[in-house]
């Protein structure tokens, strides 16, 4: 035990050096003379990275020593660093969402199932007759309506959001990537294929998202100004709500919810849609092309940084 | 001892029956005159003849007189009080008189209650039944006889049986088609409430019920060539759900087709007839900002699963198809992921 501690000991000082020494060899190079701000900034990024790469070296060392007991022999050691997945604008976005998806399907349900008691109990003894839930109904729509005009807007106005929008177009790599995971799952290859910020799972969510959104405000707009049209309208507006209602209902509570409460990786609940992060090992397992991106990124950064203020500087 | 008194008692009905058949000439010496009448104080004059072919013919063919008026005790006697057939007609008389729950349903009926109340128009047994003239419903001259009983009805409710007697009912019951209906068979017989009551068979609450005890059967509807599905189409629709979690505001059969003036689609007077249902939708308390768009020309009992309804059928078997598909492969995803991931956590170990 007090091996293992002085180990690390050891290399945490030793890592404190070498970054000293990374800086300073970089001070060198560009020859000009930074502020003491800049050198604590650009050595604990370095540190950081190197005590990362030490501890997945030891990781690897320890595989190739052992292959079996990885993970019962790493150090209890761990550098993990968050990345951010969801910024605060579209995590809003997405409780106004599920509240009003959630207030939609409990009024929704019992409509087109009122045979069943639990209908009739909801409607009439929980929420007090038909003109209450129909009322109640139509909050849900207000808040999905608003969900919908607000991520229109931030896909079109704000940098994220347009940045994403294009991101989650489908591409070629997608349709690889769905040979290579179904590859995967049947064992023909031994890892899954490499996914960038949005996998195709999570285009396919999206865009159902999309299409449901589409579908059920123009379905359901048509049967609240009902008497404006003809009344085959209402009849395709009705037909069309309630049959894209199940579906809905149905892909939330079997697939999302697998995705993001049931699947034994994050039972009982991912927690990402209250804080935005993920963890850095969650980044490098399921974003591993988002994740060498960022990295890669953020010493391009690092570099062009110190670049431009030595410009500055002379 | 016993059988002693047995054998007066039997006596005592023989001798007593045999009175009482001459009574019933005695009765005659009066009552066979076709000019005997009394006066009232009004002046007007009531008829008092009986005409005994009547009683012969009618299921009390067996009962004298006094069976029913048993208030007169002396010849000349006094004007008789109203008869109270329950003297005979309740649970366990020995005369075999026919009873059941007829008397208590009527007690509790609308009738019974106006009568209770004090209603002295309000209906009694006799005023449906008829007095001297209790025939079998089987027999077409009787009050009941399933074609007069609108006319007997009507008696009281003369304005509702004007409409009723022009309505695809009341036209078909005159034709003589049995299937369709009279007045009991949807507000019911001995029990029959207020209409706003939520016990009556024609309240908002049940009468979609009501009118499906025929529309929803094939064995009654496919002869008449009308279309069966209109209950389930009702209960589909926005109206049939809204009843079913008891709103009180949503339309029902009624609200549509009338109560008593029901006319076929094809009958311009029909308030279901093309040209009248903008004014039938539009009524107030229902739509009354439609469009004539919305509510003219247009199929209004939609059955999705069946292929008359066009763009609506197409509709539906698409999503059919589209949510059985997305589904079972999402969960062929699930279940291969699943099994990877007990593949993964076994190798591990």
């Amino acid at each position: 035990m007090n091996d293992k501690k002085k180990n690390l000991d050891n290399r945490e000082v030793f890592i404190k050096g070498l970054s000293d020494n990374i800086v300073k060899s970089a001070v060198d190079i560009v020859k000009i003379d930074p502020t003491k701000k800049q050198i604590t900034e650009i050595t604990d990024t370095v540190t950081e990275r190197l005590q990362y790469e030490s501890s997945s070296l030891l990781n690897e060392a320890v595989t190739k020593l052992h292959p079996d007991s990885l993970s019962e022999m790493l150090p209890e050691e761990k550098v993990e660093r968050n990345f951010e997945r969801f910024g605060k604008n579209f995590r809003y976005q997405h409780m106004l969402m599920f509240v009003s998806v959630i207030i939609l399907i409990i009024t929704g349900m019992p409509l087109k199932f009122p045979e069943f008691g639990l209908s009739k109990f909801i409607v009439i003894d929980l929420l007090g007759g038909l003109h209450n839930s129909t009322f109640i109904h139509r909050i849900g729509a207000v808040g999905l309506i608003i969900v919908g005009i607000w991520h229109v807007i931030y896909s079109l106005g704000s940098r994220v959001g347009r940045r994403d929008f294009f991101l989650m177009v489908p591409n070629l790599k997608d349709a690889a990537d769905f040979m290579g995971t179904m590859r995967y799952y049947i064992g023909k290859s031994k890892s899954g294929p490499k996914f960038d910020r949005f996998s195709f799972i999570e285009k396919f969510d999206y865009w159902a998202v999309y299409w449901g959104m589409v579908i059920m405000i123009g379905s359901g707009a048509i049967m609240w100004y009902k008497e404006l049209f003809p009344k085959y309208f209402y009849d395709i507006g009705r037909e069309m709500h309630s049959d894209e209602g199940l579906l809905a209902t149905l892909s939330i509570v079997i697939w999302h919810f697998y995705n993001v409460h049931f699947n034994p990786e994050v039972f009982p609940m991912s927690w990402t849609w209250w804080h935005g992060q993920l963890t850095e090992s969650e980044m490098k397992h399921h974003h591993p092309l988002e994740y060498e991106a960022i990295i890669k990124k953020e010493s391009q950064d690092i570099i062009d940084q110190s670049k431009s203020e030595s410009k500055g500087n002379n | 001892m016993k059988q002693l008194s047995f054998l007066v008692i039997f006596l005592f009905l023989l001798c007593g029956s045999s009175a009482d058949i001459q009574a019933l000439e005695k009765c005659q010496i009066c009552h066979s005159k076709k000019e005997i009448h009394r006066a009232e104080e009004t002046g007007r004059k009531v008829p008092l003849y009986i005409d005994e072919s009547i009683i012969a013919r009618s299921v009390h063919n067996d009962k004298d007189c006094t069976d029913c008026h048993n208030d007169i005790n002396e010849i000349p006697h006094k004007v008789v009080k109203k008869v109270n057939c329950r003297r005979c007609h309740y649970t366990g008389n020995p005369v075999g008189a026919p009873d059941g729950k007829m008397y208590d349903q009527y007690e509790h009926s609308v009738h019974g209650m106006a009568v209770l109340n004090g209603n002295e128009k309000a209906p009694v047994c006799q005023d449906c039944h008829g007095d001297h003239d209790v025939y079998s419903h089987k027999t077409i001259e009787s009050k009941f006889y399933w074609q007069n009983i609108p006319k007997t009805c009507g008696t009281c409710h003369m304005d509702i049986y004007a409409v009723y007697k022009e309505s695809t009912h009341g036209r078909a019951v005159a034709d003589g088609i049995k299937d369709a209906p009279v007045c009991s068979d949807c507000h019911g017989e001995h029990n029959i409430k207020k209409h706003n009551s939520d016990e009556s068979r024609v309240s908002d609450a049940r009468i979609s019920q009501t009118c499906t005890e025929c529309h929803g059967t094939q064995g009654v509807v496919n002869k008449y060539n009308i279309k069966t599905d209109r209950a389930a189409t009702f209960e589909h629709s926005f109206h049939g759900v809204g009843l079913q979690m008891g709103s009180k505001t949503v339309a029902n059969c009624a609200s549509c087709h009338d109560y008593h003036d029901i006319r076929g689609e094809d009958d311009p007077k029909s308030s279901v007839h093309p040209d009248n249902i903008p004014k039938t939708c539009g009524k107030e308390g229902c739509h009354p900002g439609a469009s004539a768009e919305f509510s003219s020309g247009q199929q209004i009992h939609i059955n999705p699963k069946s292929e008359e309804s066009g763009i609506i059928y197409y509709i539906s078997k698409a999503f059919l198809v589209l949510t059985v598909s997305v589904l079972l492969g999402l969960l062929a995803f699930i279940a291969m992921d699943l099994f990877r991931r007990a593949k993964n956590a076994r190798a591990k170990r």
